[in-house]
């Protein structure tokens, strides 16, 4: 019942990470099998963004290694698509919203031709598609983080990093945004590895939850959620499994910040 | 953020009203006969000089050839001055390395430059467009390297998970995120390529307006020379607030 029983394609072998003389990450070893919704939880600046640098190869661990499709990670890999926590940097300001799928697109070398119906496909399928000539700053923040995982998609990777996505959103938008990226996952086959600090949001989502000590960072908890797909925000929420485990992992994150 | 811009109307009938009460203050100290009328011609007579010369006289083509010169050596400067920006902004070793040279460089007044230029290639045309230039160049170059230097970290972090190469970062992250710096820099440099094309004129003696209204001085034509400051005058407006509106529409993406 441990989530998909796919090959392994993230994997973390007892890595360690030094920042500044600071061990920020130690031993954290764990496994991402394919087309697997992993969520990580923890408090904040427990170091759940640098285990998505490492994955995306921004960072290089100190000690131990990040493998992804069984390969160690040196740098950036088209094949892994990272949706930042801080959407309104993430974005290019001077570019409208089609133009900011584009890029995407454009660096994996699409001709001309093709842009402009996968623009247009990518932003129908965030709900964009009335917006594709705003910029930016003309949109709100659900839209400006439906724009950057729009523009994850462009690259057509198939391992989804996604760092807070919906930290800072309502909780009317943000309930709409999980069931989108649970469709679009459910769609694409992609693996997702999904940081947040909302531990509903990570029952709700995920298939297993990685729960994180603060200072170093390091695994608290592994914990399998066994819940049925597809989700629903009131049923899901509601059946028995969720309120056990939303217990159970309340407790662990007392304990991790106690 | 700018408060002045939701009233164009009212801010463009101030402006007027000043310059009236500029015009007019210039009246009444002509008028009272404190300043000998070979220095100081009246308004009317400036006028009167101003509509001559672009009428029958020769200012339009010393209009055209100081512009000419101006925009010529703006491009040039412009041109060189966003390139090697750029290729300094890119690498922080550089920028480093460079700093403060640039920052001696563009202390160098222009004019400081024309003996050395005179001795190196004389009194050519080509000196003067390199005077233009070189004293022209600074804001725009400090602008760009500017501009590369303040681009956010999590653009560059978006870059390399795109695998953008270094010519697409420049081209599509590095250089539109300098453009609003650039083109503020362009405004600057244009004020100062005028500048140097009147006195590369003067002391070149192309025709232009720099070489009427020293003429006109030499010659004690008060009027004329007035005439003729009035349009530089004007070509330094026009032109800088030609780019001031290039300036609002590129950077409309900023808030
Ligand atoms: N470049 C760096 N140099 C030094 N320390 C860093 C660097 N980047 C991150 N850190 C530190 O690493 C720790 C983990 O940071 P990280 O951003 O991964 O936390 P996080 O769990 O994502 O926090 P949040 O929930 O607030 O986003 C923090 O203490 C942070 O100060
Ligand atoms: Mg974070």
């Amino acid at each position: 019942m441990s989530g998909k029983s796919g090959s392994v394609v993230i994997e973390f072998r007892d890595v360690g990470l030094y920042l500044g003389g600071k061990e920020i990450t130690q031993n954290v070893e764990f496994n991402v099998r394919k087309g697997e919704f992993v969520c990580v939880i923890g408090a904040s600046g427990c170091g759940k963004t640098t285990l998505l640098r490492l994955v995306s190869g921004l960072y290089q661990p100190t000690t131990g290694s990040v493998h992804v499709d069984g390969k160690k990670v040196d740098g950036p890999s088209r094949d892994v698509a990272i949706v930042f926590q801080d959407y309104s940097r993430a974005l290019l300001p001077w570019r409208t919203a089609a133009g900011n799928v584009s890029l995407a697109l454009e660096a994996i070398g699409m001709p001309r031709a093709e842009r402009a119906d996968r623009i247009h496909a990518l932003l129908g399928k965030v709900g964009l598609a009335q917006h594709a000539a705003k910029y930016p700053s003309q949109l709100s923040g659900g839209m400006q983080q439906r724009l950057q995982i729009a523009r994850s998609l462009a690259q057509g990777a198939s391992i989804l990093l996604m760092d807070e996505p919906f930290g800072a959103l309502d909780a009317m938008t943000r309930q709409s945004l999980q069931d989108e990226v649970l469709e679009l996952a459910a769609d694409t086959g992609a693996t997702v590895l999904f940081v947040t600090h909302d531990l509903e949001e990570a029952l709700y989502l995920g298939d297993r939850v990685v729960a994180l000590y603060s200072n170093p960072g390091r695994i608290a908890r592994i914990v399998d959620i066994p819940l049925t797909r597809p989700r629903n925000q009131l049923s899901t929420r509601e059946e028995p499994d969720f309120l056990h485990l939303r217990r159970e992992l309340f407790g662990l994150m007392e304990e991790i910040h106690a | 953020m700018r408060r002045g811009f939701n009233f164009p109307g009212l801010a463009f009938l101030q402006g007027l009203v000043g310059l009236a009460l500029f015009v007019w203050v210039w009246h009444l100290i002509v008028a009272s006969g404190a300043v000998p009328r070979a220095f100081l011609p009246s308004p009317e007579a400036t006028w009167n000089a101003f509509v001559r010369g672009v009428t029958i006289g020769d200012m339009r083509e010393q209009l055209l050839g100081t512009v000419l010169r101006m925009i010529n050596g703006w491009l040039l400067a412009s041109l060189v001055g966003i390139a090697l920006g750029s290729a300094i902004g890119i690498s922080e070793t550089l920028r480093n390395y460079l700093r403060p040279t640039l920052a001696f460089a563009r202390a160098l007044p222009a004019s400081a430059v024309v003996p050395v230029a005179i001795a190196l290639v004389g009194l050519t045309p080509g000196m003067v467009l390199g005077v233009i230039v070189f004293g022209s160049i600074w804001p725009t170059l400090l602008a760009t390297v500017q501009g590369f230097a303040m681009v956010d970290p999590r653009l560059v972090e978006v870059s390399r998970a795109l695998h953008l190469s270094r010519f697409d970062f420049i081209w599509k992250i590095g250089l539109p995120n300098a453009v609003p710096d650039i083109i503020t820099g362009m405004r600057l440099s244009l004020t100062v390529a005028l500048i140097l094309a009147i006195v590369g004129e003067m002391l070149a003696g192309q025709e232009g307006l720099g070489k009427a209204i020293l003429l006109a001085a030499r010659m004690f034509r008060a009027p004329d020379l007035y005439a003729g400051i009035v349009l530089l005058g004007l070509v330094g407006l026009v032109s800088s607030y030609g780019l001031l509106l290039v300036e609002r529409r590129v950077a409309r993406w900023r808030r």
